[in-house]
């Protein structure tokens, strides 16, 4: 599904202050997979993810994703394949509009954004299903500024938001990073439910080692710019949470 | 003394559609854009020129539409495409569109008198001005109800959230370039469009009558701002209304000030003051409940 062939990724090159992010790095990610990648700030996680959604070009290699080479592609033209979710709750969604119109938008990811009015009844039925399948009570609320929520509400808006539109992949860069451990829960459990129920790819990092063992079907650690480990679902479910540490040390 | 506040109300009418302009791109996009200035000017220039030319009101309204809309694309471009601040590029276009409209106007003044006009000249109304407020009155509501269909739309949802939040929008297939392009020429139109109906009203075209132009929609905006803000207003159809009553309380203040026997000479300087004034409220009032 997603290949990465050979990329690298040098900053300031030839400079005093050369920074090698990537190092010929090369992956494959297969169609339904739930990819879990950690490492330490700096190890070149965040370059990937960077890199696979369009926010900065490789210095070598390519991306592709279902055949098509798109590691030339300006960020906004690559929502066919690649859905986001930012650490940051406030990055993913616009405060000021209100939740059905934040929801409008995500489902026109990959399509014409029109001058007819699209956020009509059945639109508005469709999101209250949606958002009522959260448990947060918000379904009553969908006129309400998406800003008036709380991180937790925001953030797990935003990963329904992500596969309003048909997606391939589905970035997440560390999407609980900000919020507490009831809201992080709801919203782990929720990137699960989607990654199963509807086979969507799933690419997350994160510095939680429980949600890195709990979550996903393969492990991916990076170490200064390269993957030093690379486990399948069977190697990461022996895996104990001292050993995972250990890595890290 | 009605018939004094009527005639500001007139003019709060045809610059209504600037200050909608201006409300779209200060507050929908976020881009302070001073084109406005020129493009006001354009749009009058055009108008006088065509109308003197024995040219129908029919052409000469598209015409200035789509040249102030012109304007706009070009600071546009500036900004987004050349990564010029969105002030700096406004100024540039407007600078630049100073010396086209002395060309365009051949002269600093063209009057328009026995010309055609958008405006009821007969007084089957009751009297002159009843026929050009009924004139103005539907220009703005056909803007209006345009411009609140626009925002309503995925275009117009679009278009907000890339003011609101460009990181997002970027990342759901938003060409946040090309829909400020799109926004700042739509204001413009609408500035222009503005220009064509001071310039009939006011009966004639004047190189200087943009100058400072833009403060008065963006003390339209202002004003609509505080109004929105004390009743908590929300939808964004009704904010653009607001913008439409801000502007007409704006035109009262000023028609009030120059009533009270204040030289006309110092306007600019009471509008400048004004707007300071609308502006810092909020802020002063803010700094003391929080002593």
């Amino acid at each position: 599904m997603l290949i990465i062939n050979h990329i690298s990724k040098i900053y300031n090159a030839g400079s005093d202050d050369e920074v090698r992010a990537l190092q010929d790095v090369s992956v494959e990610v297969k169609k339904g997979e739930f990819l879990v990648v950690v490492g330490t700030n700096g190890s070149g996680k965040s370059t990937l993810l960077n890199l696979i959604l369009g926010t900065i070009l490789p210095t070598t290699g390519s991306v592709s994703i279902d055949g098509k080479t798109i590691s030339h592609l300006p960020e906004y033209r690559r929502s066919p394949w690649v859905s986001m979710v930012f650490q940051n709750p406030a990055n993913g969604t616009a405060p000021d509009l209100s939740i059905v119109e934040n929801f409008r938008l995500a489902a026109l990811r990959t399509g014409k954004k029109g001058l007819g009015i699209g956020n009509n009844k059945k639109f508005r039925q469709l999101v209250k299903e949606k958002v009522a399948a959260l448990g947060m009570g918000l379904e009553n609320k969908i006129d309400q500024s998406i800003g008036s929520l709380s991180g937790g509400q925001r953030q797990a808006l935003t990963l329904l938001m992500g596969v309003m539109d048909k997606t391939s992949l589905l970035l997440m860069d560390e999407p609980t990073a900000a919020l507490d451990p009831k809201s992080a829960k709801v919203v782990m459990e929720l990137a699960e439910q989607i990654n199963k129920e509807m086979g969507i790819t799933i690419i997350l990092i994160t510095h939680s080692m429980k949600d890195a063992l709990q979550y996903g079907d393969r492990l991916i650690m990076f170490d200064a710019g390269k993957i030093a480990k690379d486990l399948n679902k069977d190697a990461k479910q022996s895996l104990t949470i001292t050993e995972l540490l250990e890595w890290f040390a | 003394m009605i018939q004094f506040y009527l005639t500001a109300l007139q003019m709060a009418l045809c610059l209504a559609p600037m200050a909608m302009g201006i409300f779209i791109t200060m507050k929908v996009f976020n881009i302070p854009d001073i084109t406005t200035d020129g493009s006001y000017t354009l749009g009058a220039a055009i108008t006088a020129i065509m109308l003197t030319g024995g040219l129908p009101v029919s052409l000469a309204l598209p015409a200035c539409m789509l040249s102030g809309a012109l304007a706009g694309t070009c600071t546009g471009i500036i900004h987004t495409k050349l990564k010029i601040d969105a002030l700096l590029s406004g100024i540039l276009v407007m600078t630049a569109l100073y010396s086209i409209n002395l060309i365009i106007l051949g002269r600093s003044n063209i009057p328009l008198i026995n010309t055609a006009s958008i405006f009821i000249k007969s007084d089957w109304l009751g009297s002159e001005l009843n026929g050009q407020l009924l004139t103005a009155l539907t220009f703005v509501g056909i803007i209006l109800t345009l411009l609140i269909y626009l925002l309503r739309t995925d275009f117009g949802i679009a278009m907000r959230a890339s003011g609101n939040n460009p990181v997002m929008t970027k990342a759901l297939g938003v060409n946040n370039d090309s829909i400020r392009i799109t926004g700042l020429a739509v204001s413009n139109s609408l500035t222009g469009l503005s220009g064509f109906l001071v310039a009939q009203y006011q009966g004639f075209t004047d190189i200087n009558m943009g100058i400072g132009i833009v403060i008065t929609g963006l003390g339209s905006v202002l004003v609509a701002d505080a109004i929105k803000q004390w009743f908590n207003v929300k939808k964004i159809g009704r904010q653009i209304m607001l913008v439409v009553i801000g502007c007409a309380v704006f035109q009262a203040v000023l028609a009030f000030t120059l009533s009270i026997g204040i030289d006309p000479n110092l306007l600019k300087l009471i509008t400048a003051t004004f707007v300071l004034l609308i502006v810092a409220l909020p802020r002063l009032t803010a700094f003391t409940k929080h002593k």
